[in-house]
C-alpha cells in the first residue's frame, strides 16, 4: 500500500470525524461498545464476530487493538507490509503490481512452490474444474497441456491475472467479467457491495473512502496499490488479485484492502482499517479497528454451529495475522 | 408402517417449511433416519429372548436462528425403537418425543459452547396425557485449536440414568485434505471426502436412552417390580457408509454394519438383558440444513 496524497478539496467531502472521541466513534459503527485503550494496550487483540448478515455467503469478523506510534506511522507500515516476508503461512507468493499491470509482473508465478495445495490448483487447471472461478471466455482460453505453474498452466493463469488486473486498474470491479464458467454469474463487485450493504454502519463510516475507490464500482478517483498473491485457501492454492487504498487526515486514518479476484475459495474479501491517535500512558499510540469480511460459496454450505466454528476459525486467523503485524513493526 | 408414514409427514413438513419461510429468517436442520437391525438374542441368566429384530426411527427438526448470543436450537425430536419380540418381559416399543431447546455460542475465538436440553416424554409407548417426563441435557465445549484440529469435551446429565452425569469428548482432526478423524462420541468416524458431494466413512454409533415403562408393565410381564420402572436401553453399531449431498439442503446417508452390543437394563430393579448374539443392520437417512 502506498500513502495517497489527496487534494485538499477531496477532504471537504470525505472528512474523517477527527474531532470525535475515538471510543465513542468506535462504538457508533462497530460491535465494540466499550473499549478502554489503556487496558487494550496491555492485551494482544480483541476480536468478535460481526453482526449477523442475511446472505449466507457472507461472514465478518471485527478486531480492535492498540499499536505504538501514530496512525500515520502505522498506516505506513501497513502500506509496506509483505505477508510472505513476515512468515504468513497461508501466502505462498506475493507480488506488487504497477499501475498498468503487465504479464512480466506475474513472472514469479512460474517458480511457485510444489506443495499439495499448489498441486491441487494444477490438477483443477488441467481439468478446468468447475471449482475454478473464471469467466466462460477465460476458461475457453485453456487449450490443455502441462497445467503446472512452471509450464502452460502458469501461462494460462498469468494471462487471466493480467487481464483482470488491467480491467480493475482501468474500470474498477465494474470492468471485471463475472465468475460464470461453471454456473450462474457471480460478480466480485456485487459481492463487495453486498458485504457493505449488510453492515450499513460500517458502510457509512467508510463511505468517504470507499466511494472514491474502484471497489464495487468503476475506477475511483483514488489510485490503488495493486498486488497479487498465491494463497492457501482450505488446502487448495488460489490466485488472488488485491487492491489497497488509504487516506490519512493528519490525525485519523482509514484504509481498505480487498481481494477483487480469486481463482477459488472465496468470491471477494474486504478488510477495513480505522485508526485513531490515542495517548496510552503518555505514549503516542494508535487505536486500530479492523473489519474482515468475506464472501464465499462454501460459507453458504455451512449452518448453525458449523458457521459459528467457521467464524471462530476466522477470528483466530485474524488475531494471528494482527499479532504478526504488531510484532513485525 | 406407522413410523414410515410419520417419516413421510415430517418430510413433507420439511419441504413445505423450506418453501414457505425464507432460508435466512428460518434456518433449520433436519434428519429422518430409519435403521433395521436383524434378528438377535439377549439373555438374563437362563432367560433368553431370541430372534427378535429391531426398527429404530429418528426424526429431528431444529430451527437454528442466529441471535446476538449465538445460534439458537429450537425444535423437536422423535425416536422410536420397535422390537419384534414374540413373548418377552421387555417392552416392544420405546418412544421419546422431546422438544429441543438449546444454544450454540462463542465463548472466545477458540471456544464454542453448546447447551441443549431435550425435555419430553420418554416412555414405553407414548400416550396423550402421559406424565412420564424427563429432561436430559448436555453441556459441551469445542476448543478450536486450528481449522484442522478441534477438541471436544462435555457432560451429559440425565437424572433417570444410573450415573446421572457422564463425561464425554474427543477430537476432530483433518489430518489430510480428504481425510478427517472425527473421534467424538456418540458417533465417531473416520471420513474420506471422495468428492465435494460424497463422503465415505467407517465408524460407530453409541446409543443410550432412558425410558420409563408403564404402571402396569411389570404386572403384565410377571415381574411386578418393573411397574413404572426406568429402563436404560443401549446399543452400539459399527459400520461403513456414505453421505451423498444431493442438493444444498438434502443429503442421503446410507450405512450398513454390525451391532455387537445391546443391553436392556432395569438398573433400579437389578434386571438386565445382555446381548448374546449380535446382528447386521442397515440404515438410511435423509438430512440437511437450510
Amino acid at each position: 500500500m502506498r500513502l495517497i496524497i489527496l487534494p485538499v478539496a477531496l477532504w471537504a467531502v470525505t472528512t474523517i470525524s477527527a474531532s470525535a472521541d475515538p471510543v465513542s466513534e468506535l462504538a457508533s459503527f462497530s460491535v465494540f461498545d466499550k473499549i478502554d485503550p489503556a487496558q487494550l494496550a496491555k492485551n494482544d487483540v480483541k476480536t468478535a464476530h460481526g453482526p449477523p448478515m442475511s446472505n449466507p455467503r457472507f461472514l465478518s469478523v471485527q478486531s480492535v487493538f492498540v499499536m505504538s506510534g501514530s496512525p500515520a506511522q502505522n498506516l505506513d507500515t501497513l502500506r509496506k507490509w509483505n505477508p510472505v516476508q513476515h512468515g504468513e503461512p497461508k501466502v505462498f507468493l506475493h507480488g506488487d503490481l504497477p499501475a498498468s499491470p503487465t504479464e512480466s509482473a506475474f513472472a514469479k508465478l512460474k517458480s511457485a512452490p510444489n506443495n499439495a495445495p499448489v498441486r491441487a490448483l494444477v490438477n483443477a487447471t488441467s481439468k478446468m474444474s468447475n471449482d475454478l472461478q473464471l469467466s466462460k471466455d477465460e476458461a475457453a482460453r485453456w487449450k490443455g497441456g502441462d497445467a503446472a505453474l512452471s509450464a502452460a498452466g502458469g501461462d494460462f493463469w498469468i494471462g487471466v491475472l493480467t487481464g483482470r488486473a488491467r480491467g480493475f486498474a482501468s474500470g474498477g470491479t465494474s470492468a471485471l467479467p463475472p465468475y460464470d464458467h461453471a454456473g450462474s454469474a457471480v460478480r466480485a463487485g456485487d459481492e463487495i457491495n453486498g458485504l457493505l450493504r449488510a453492515q450499513p454502519k460500517i458502510q457509512k463510516q467508510f463511505s468517504g473512502l470507499l466511494d472514491n475507490t474502484g471497489l464495487g464500482r468503476g475506477a475511483g478517483s483514488l489510485k490503488p496499490d495493486l498486488y497479487w498473491e498465491l494463497v492457501n485457501a482450505d488446502n487448495v492454492a488460489v490466485l488472488s488479485l488485491g487492491a489497497s487504498y488509504s487516506r490519512d487526515s493528519g490525525g485519523n486514518a482509514q484504509a481498505v484492502d480487498a481481494f477483487y479476484y480469486s481463482s477459488g475459495g472465496y468470491y471477494a474479501t474486504l478488510t477495513l482499517y480505522q485508526m485513531w491517535p490515542v495517548n496510552v500512558n503518555g505514549q503516542s499510540s494508535t487505536l486500530v479497528w479492523r473489519g474482515d469480511m468475506v464472501s464465499s460459496a462454501s460459507l453458504a454450505e455451512l449452518h448453525g454451529v458449523e458457521k459459528l466454528g467457521s467464524e471462530s476459525a476466522m477470528m483466530k486467523e485474524v488475531a494471528k495475522s494482527i499479532a504478526r503485524f504488531r510484532s513485525g513493526r | 408402517m406407522r413410523s414410515v408414514s410419520f417419516c413421510l409427514c415430517v418430510c413433507a413438513l420439511v419441504l413445505v417449511t423450506r418453501n414457505i419461510f425464507a432460508f435466512d429468517l428460518w434456518p433449520a436442520e433436519y434428519s429422518l433416519e430409519e435403521t433395521y437391525v436383524g434378528e438377535a438374542t439377549v439373555a438374563r441368566g437362563p432367560h433368553r429372548v431370541s430372534d427378535f429384530d429391531e426398527s429404530d426411527t429418528v426424526l429431528r427438526y431444529i430451527l437454528t436462528p442466529r441471535v446476538s448470543l449465538g445460534v439458537l436450537r429450537l425444535g423437536f425430536e422423535y425416536e422410536q425403537f420397535s422390537f419384534g419380540f414374540d413373548s418377552a418381559p421387555l417392552p416392544e416399543t420405546l418412544q421419546s418425543v422431546a422438544a429441543v431447546v438449546g444454544i450454540d455460542t462463542q465463548l472466545s475465538d477458540s471456544i464454542l459452547l453448546r447447551i441443549e436440553a431435550t425435555p419430553g416424554v420418554y416412555s414405553e409407548q407414548f400416550k396423550a396425557g402421559t406424565t412420564l417426563f424427563n429432561m436430559p441435557f448436555v453441556i459441551g465445549g469445542t476448543y478450536i485449536y486450528s481449522p484442522d484440529v478441534q477438541f471436544v469435551l462435555g457432560i451429559g446429565v440425565d437424572v433417570e440414568r444410573k450415573y446421572t452425569v457422564l463425561p464425554g469428548g474427543g477430537i476432530r482432526w483433518r489430518f489430510q485434505p480428504q481425510w478427517v478423524l472425527d473421534a467424538v462420541a456418540p458417533t465417531p468416524r473416520l471420513e474420506y471426502e471422495w468428492s465435494k458431494s460424497l463422503t465415505l466413512y467407517v465408524g460407530g454409533n453409541f446409543k443410550e436412552t432412558n425410558f420409563r415403562v408403564s404402571d402396569t408393565f411389570g404386572t403384565d410381564s410377571g415381574i411386578p417390580k418393573l411397574n413404572h420402572a426406568v429402563l436404560t436401553y443401549s446399543e452400539v453399531r459399527a459400520g461403513a457408509g456414505f453421505d451423498w449431498k444431493i442438493t444444498r439442503w438434502l443429503s442421503l446417508n446410507a450405512e450398513a454394519g454390525y451391532q455387537p452390543y445391546r443391553n436392556f437394563d432395569f438398573y433400579r430393579a437389578n434386571i438386565r438383558y445382555h446381548q448374546q448374539s449380535g446382528a447386521p443392520y442397515g440404515m438410511l437417512a435423509l438430512h440437511g440444513a437450510f
